[in-house]
């Protein structure tokens, strides 16, 4: 299949690499042609262009305003994608910017998927990711195969936006548990107690969790070198609490892990791992 | 002096009685008719529109919702404005949409102040309003003798944008100050003590404060009539909220405040003050 692919940062390259060797035909725009390297494919001169060399385009990329740039700006999808086919988006973006992105595609026959995935670069490097699609079941039956090259878990989750909320609620618990883990490392250190320890023995009990694995471990080396930027995190924190404002949805946890992400980027961690909020706690 | 008022919900329409009352001439739009009814009774006269409200004035004021209701009157009257207008906006808004609408504003030769109040309907009333302004000295001095009629502690804060930075600070301490009594309360209750006993005794001390004074008896009264609606400080808890996301700052009581807000909104409490925030409280601890 001809498969347009836009944003191949640290998620994308990978994730564009695997359609690629399950053999697929692989059309790229980039903003910095650098981030293409070595990967072996069609390089187009605009998104417009992009998409009217393919059948399926997905993108990766930071912002509700970035995926509305790509797809509905000057030279933007919209104006090269066929009808009948499939924007697949997944980046992490505001529900309801998905879904005013899918409204305006429709009115051309172009049908959005919005497909968040979970599992950071580690999971996109061995196309283990979750990823949650809202937009029409059919559509995301057509497309299976491809999300198949790229995750294990696909789960059609609703309608479009569905996809995001989930998303949504996949970083509430990922990361406040960073913070629960963080808090715990912290408490250890000050007690005087061995963190690798700790670490160790929760990871047996009721306490254990992919976090408490992967971040527990990064805590304890004192590895902050980003896996997942924390800016990210807090870029996403921003429409988590803005989504249960406009539902009125009390989430206190989640609000005051919010002001810790917020102290991380005023210490200057935004680019380093989440698990800087470790370092948080450190601040004298 | 010549004054257009562009708004008149519970603030708005005291505000105007004071200005008329201080001897300046008034013109008043409102989005809805019959809100404009008792001022017209009361002297005032009938502008069309926000742009006739800044025709032929020599300031014009708006007091209104939200950022977007601003911009938009605003808009209108940089279309009809003529040279030397002071415009002021006295809602409660971002501090980084002050500063836009400020520059737009600019941009055709309309001085803007950002002013907004706190004291509520019994301040609006009373003209005891606080007034904190951001903008030129020059406007500020212009816009001063309409300010004296409605307001007492007037300040000039700073360059624009400063009121509404000082409006957010003042949303804060209001907020958390609220929930602070609110929380003394159902404490006391809880442990079976008188808590008007427990408001008399602290107001003698350090923890006194207007909230504690005021909005603590009308939490003894359980009068939850507004006053200032739940949602309108939730509004302003997120202005707070989402400026602190924008700017890396950590505001942990703020934040909690402002979910408990947020809950009072989604409960169906957002019509009524904020200090409902006790009766929220007393659901959560089961002491209904």
């Amino acid at each position: 299949m001809k498969v347009g692919f836009i944003g191949l940062g640290a998620m994308g390259r990978p994730m564009a690499g695997h359609l690629q060797k399950a053999g697929h035909q692989l059309f790229v725009w980039a903003r910095r042609l650098a981030s293409v390297g070595d990967l072996a494919a069609t390089l187009c001169p605009t998104p417009a262009e992009l998409g009217r060399c393919c059948e399926v385009v997905f993108t990766v990329v930071t912002s509700s305003a970035d995926v509305e740039a790509l797809a509905l700006g000057r030279d933007g999808l919209i104006e090269g994608m066929a009808p009948g086919s499939v924007l697949i988006d997944c980046s992490t973006i505001a529900p309801e910017s998905a879904r005013e992105i899918a409204a305006r595609l429709g009115e051309k026959g172009i049908a959005l998927l919005d497909a968040p995935v979970s599992g950071g670069v580690q999971g996109a490097i061995d196309a283990t990711l979750a990823i949650m699609v809202g937009g029409e079941a059919g559509v995301l039956e057509r497309v299976r195969p491809l999300l198949e090259c790229l995750g294990q878990r696909i789960v059609h989750i609703g309608p479009n936006g569905a996809g995001q909320v989930a998303k949504a609620c996949n970083q509430m618990i990922m990361v406040a548990a960073i913070q629960a883990a963080a808090e715990a490392m912290r408490l250890a250190a000050a007690a005087g107690v061995d963190c690798a320890k700790v670490q160790l023995a929760l990871a047996g009990g009721s306490a254990a969790s992919r976090v408490l694995d992967v971040m527990g471990e990064r805590m304890v080396k004192r590895d902050f070198s980003a896996g997942i930027e924390a800016r990210l995190h807090h870029k996403d924190f921003g429409l988590v609490l803005e989504a249960g404002r406009k539902s009125g949805v009390p989430m206190p946890l989640t609000a005051a892990v919010g002001q810790q992400l917020n102290a991380l980027m005023a210490q200057g961690w935004g680019r380093d791992d989440t698990a800087s909020l470790l370092r948080v706690l450190e601040v004298r | 002096m010549k004054i257009g008022f562009i708004g008149l919900g519970i603030m708005g329409r005291a505000m105007v009685l004071n200005l008329i009352k201080g001897g300046h001439t008034v013109t008043v739009w409102a989005r809805r008719a019959e809100s404009m009814q008792p001022l017209l009774d009361a002297g005032a006269g009938a502008a069309e529109g926000p742009a006739g409200a800044a025709q032929g004035n020599e300031i014009v004021i708006s007091m209104v919702a939200d950022a977007p209701d601003v911009a938009e009157v605003m808009r209108a009257v940089a279309a009809a404005a003529e040279p030397g207008l002071v415009a002021i906006d006295m809602s409660t808004i971002a501090p980084a949409a002050a500063r836009r609408i400020g520059e737009e504003l600019a941009a055709v030769g309309i001085d803007f102040l950002d002013a907004p109040v706190s004291g509520g309907e019994v301040g609006a009333i009373a003209g005891t309003l606080s007034i904190m302004v951001g903008g030129s000295e020059a406007a500020f001095a212009k816009a001063r003798p309409a300010f004296e009629c409605m307001g007492k502690n007037v300040v000039h804060v700073g360059a624009c944008g400063a009121g509404q930075v000082t409006k957010a600070a003042n949303q804060i301490v209001t907020g958390m100050g609220v929930l602070a009594v609110a929380e003394a309360f159902a404490f006391a209750a809880k442990n079976g003590v008188d808590r008007s006993k427990v408001r008399e005794a602290l107001l003698g001390g350090f923890a006194y404060s207007k909230i504690l004074e005021n909005h603590g008896q009308r939490m003894l009264n359980r009068n939850f009539k507004p006053g200032f609606k739940s949602w309108m400080h939730e509004k302003d808890l997120n202005i707070v909220m989402q400026t602190a996301h924008e700017l890396g700052l950590c505001l942990p009581g703020s934040a909690a405040t402002a979910q408990m807000f947020n809950a009072m909104v989604g409960s169906g409490m957002g019509e009524e003050d904020s200090i409902a925030v006790l009766k929220l409280l007393e659901r959560l601890s089961g002491q209904e």
